[in-house]
């Protein structure tokens, strides 16, 4: 699709020249356009997607995605349902975002250099880790993947897992026997049979396999062991520096809101009563934190007051508050173990 | 008029059919039993067993139990509307009756005219239209991105087919022109869409239009989705048309000019009503496989009944049900096609007997 790669490139040039000429502080053209429409364009999913993207009774979208995109609502028009999410199948996104079709891209979407490059997109701050994972029988008694010594791996062949698993168990020194079926079923028949004593699979899809397809989801567990890394971001269009900064200052405020307590049941006492400075300026009791995003100053307070923070968002959707019951694991703040953070709010 | 056959006893015929020998007999007892077993089991998981109402979901991991249709009864609107806003389902629900009822319509001989035939596919249509987006008759708006669903896949189909038909009738016109210009623009224009896979057709007018034309020549998503479905039908049908007029001997056309009609003339009052007779199995096919093919549109973002579906089963509580969900929408098609297949018999008998 080399058109689409020279369109973008053009695209690309034509905006840095438009940000050339406009003052230091970024100004969006995207935070205009939607602005004046009234509506966010978020992508959606042509069906769904386990957790991030799904649809419920109500015939409305739903999910840690879709949540994301609520948030990013609310801090831009004020009110979550402001938003067009917009059906794409995975091969849609990118052109979707190129053309227009949406603002943002918030679909379980790795940041990879390709993408990053040669696709002519700018990614966010990665808000989710998910990687290759373990699932095992509770009754073996093992909390990482230290524990599997001597023990039988099943894959499903053909993913990149396979190599991922058989890496890591290398590097940790770990002995094992790998055993790879072609189908899913027959990699949970296996698994579920003794066959094997852990199973490998990207990690919120052994949440969805273990909290539904396996009887007795209760005597299973995931283990911690991320053996991989993808960083999943918000794609945006290259070129429109302030559109990013809002989307990656919106998962900060989530990330920062979780960091110091701050939740939508408490957000309005700590609006009355900041228990110290970056608080207040999060909250907007102090000014700032508007203007520079070309924003209210109340964005933030409002965001979390309507989407909870980013451990409420997660535990909505794919934690204990789901059917899935994922772990949080990498994906917990840093100071609880996980690896995610926020920029400093001055 | 060749005289019927004496009728001959059915269970004689049966006998002779299937119970002649030993050996037939075996054969037969055996494929009976299999019959039986299947059809048994089928409703021993599909009826009996089975779990019928969305608070029963509990029910469903017991051992023994057969079919979830809890999830049918919790996420059927889902299935049906896609992503259409809940309060709002009566207007598609509406929307599809008008739909149907046009197509059933325009099956009736007494239609056949194009007095009343186009009258009754312009009120169908605008009824759905109306319904469907809402704002031109004072209901909330309801944009075509969240049309979804069996409302959706009737809207499609019906549009690609009132569409594509006479264009697929124009190109094969134009293929048969004195005038090489027409001819040669005809068969290319033909030629290169029929070498295009569907998905390829339809990706294009979604994905890749969007990027070269701008906004104002662009229109929405699924209007530019159905002229290209339709262009791919017509291109398709027009070579369906091209065999039924091959079929007819020159001698009709001689024979027309002889009486002292016109070209037109000859053409609608002798050759087309013999093409379209020789044209309708074809035909019949074209427009079953159109209707299944508009489940492809779930690639380019469409919530098409498939896409509800998957949709319905792909969250947590349901994901082990998706068997039930597809035997729901497999009952879906299956009603439609099958009426399509029947109407499809009704014609060629209703013209067999015309010929006499």
């Amino acid at each position: 699709m080399s058109f689409i790669k020279g369109w973008a490139a053009s695209a690309v040039i034509a905006a840095g020249l438009a940000t050339a000429s406009t003052s230091a502080h970024a100004e969006s053209a995207t935070l205009k356009t939607v602005q004046d429409r009234g509506t966010l364009l978020c992508s959606g999913h042509n069906g769904s997607y386990f957790g991030f993207v799904e649809v419920n009774d109500k015939n409305e979208w739903k999910g840690f995605d879709i949540d994301l995109c609520r948030a990013l609502t609310v801090a831009i028009l004020g009110d979550p349902d402001k938003n067009q999410i917009v059906p794409l199948s995975w091969a849609q996104r990118f052109p979707a975002l190129q053309s227009g079709d949406v603002d943002v891209v918030i679909k379980a979407t790795g940041w990879t250099m390709g993408r990053d490059t040669e696709l002519g997109l700018q990614f966010s701050l990665p808000y989710f880790f998910g990687g290759a994972q373990l699932l095992v029988r509770k009754e073996l008694g093992i909390e990482t993947a230290d524990g599997l010594e001597g023990g039988v791996v099943c894959v499903q062949a053909g993913t990149t897992i396979e190599r991922i698993v058989a890496d890591h168990l290398k590097t940790i020194a770990i002995e094992h026997e790998m055993v790879s079926f072609e189908k899913t079923a027959e990699v949970i028949a296996a698994y579920t049979s003794g066959r094997c004593d852990a199973y490998a699979a990207w990690g919120p899809s052994l949440a969805v396999i273990r909290a539904t397809q396996i009887e007795g989801a209760d005597e299973h567990m995931i283990l911690q062991d991320k053996l991989s890394s993808e960083p999943i971001s918000a794609a945006m269009r290259q070129g429109d520096e302030g559109w990013v900064d809002i989307v990656n200052w919106m998962l900060a405020a989530l990330i920062k809101a979780e960091e110091l307590g701050v939740t939508s049941e408490n957000v309005e006492a700590m609006t009355a009563n900041p228990p110290n400075p970056t608080v207040a300026r999060l909250l907007g009791v102090d000014e700032g934190m508007g203007s520079r995003l070309g924003l209210r100053d109340t964005w933030a307070r409002e965001m979390i007051a309507t989407m909870g923070n980013m451990g409420e968002i997660y535990h909505r959707n794919l934690g204990e508050g789901s059917p899935y019951k994922l772990p949080r694991g990498l994906n917990n703040l840093w100071s609880e173990g996980g690896v995610i953070y926020a920029p400093i709010l001055d | 008029m060749i005289a019927a056959p004496a009728p001959v006893n059915r269970l004689e015929k049966l006998k002779k059919r299937a119970f002649a020998t030993p050996f037939d007999t075996v054969i037969s007892i055996l494929v009976l039993l299999f019959l039986a077993w299947l059809i048994w089991t089928a409703f021993d998981w599909g009826v009996l067993q089975a779990i019928w109402r969305a608070e029963d979901v509990a029910l469903c991991q017991e051992a023994g139990a057969g079919a979830c249709w809890s999830v049918i009864d919790a996420r059927h609107r889902l299935i049906l509307f896609g992503l259409y806003p809940y309060d709002e389902h009566w207007r598609s629900t509406l929307a599809a009756l008008a739909i149907i009822g046009t197509v059933v319509l325009s099956c009736i001989p007494w239609f056949w005219a194009a007095k009343r035939l186009i009258p009754l596919w312009i009120i169908g249509f605008a009824t759905y239209y109306l319904l469907m987006e809402g704002s031109l008759i004072g209901l909330n708006q309801v944009t075509t991105d969240k049309w979804g669903g069996l409302s959706l896949v009737l809207f499609l189909f019906s549009s690609v087919i009132l569409l594509g038909m006479p264009m697929g009738l124009g190109l094969a016109l134009m293929r048969r022109s004195r005038l090489p210009v027409l001819r040669l623009v005809a068969s290319l224009l033909i030629d290169f869409v029929r070498s295009l896979p569907l998905l390829t057709t339809l990706f294009t007018a979604a994905v890749v239009v969007p990027i070269l034309l701008p906004d104002w020549l662009q229109g929405d998503k699924i209007w530019r989705v159905i002229v290209a479905f339709a262009l791919f039908f017509a291109c398709y049908q027009a070579e369906v048309f091209r065999g039924g007029f091959q079929a007819i001997p020159a001698g009709q056309f001689e024979s027309g000019k002889a009486l002292g009609m016109g070209k037109w003339q000859i053409l609608w009052l002798i050759v087309l009503p013999q093409v379209f007779r020789h044209a309708l199995p074809a035909t019949i096919n074209m427009v079953v496989v159109t209707f299944k093919e508009t489940a492809v549109v779930i690639i380019i973002g469409f919530f098409d009944l498939l896409a509800s579906a998957s949709a319905a089963f792909g969250t947590g509580e349901w994901v082990s049900y998706y068997m039930e969900t597809y035997v729901f929408i497999a009952f879906i098609y299956w009603a439609f096609i099958s009426s399509l297949g029947r109407y499809g018999e009704y014609l060629k008998d209703r013209m067999r007997q015309e010929e006499h």
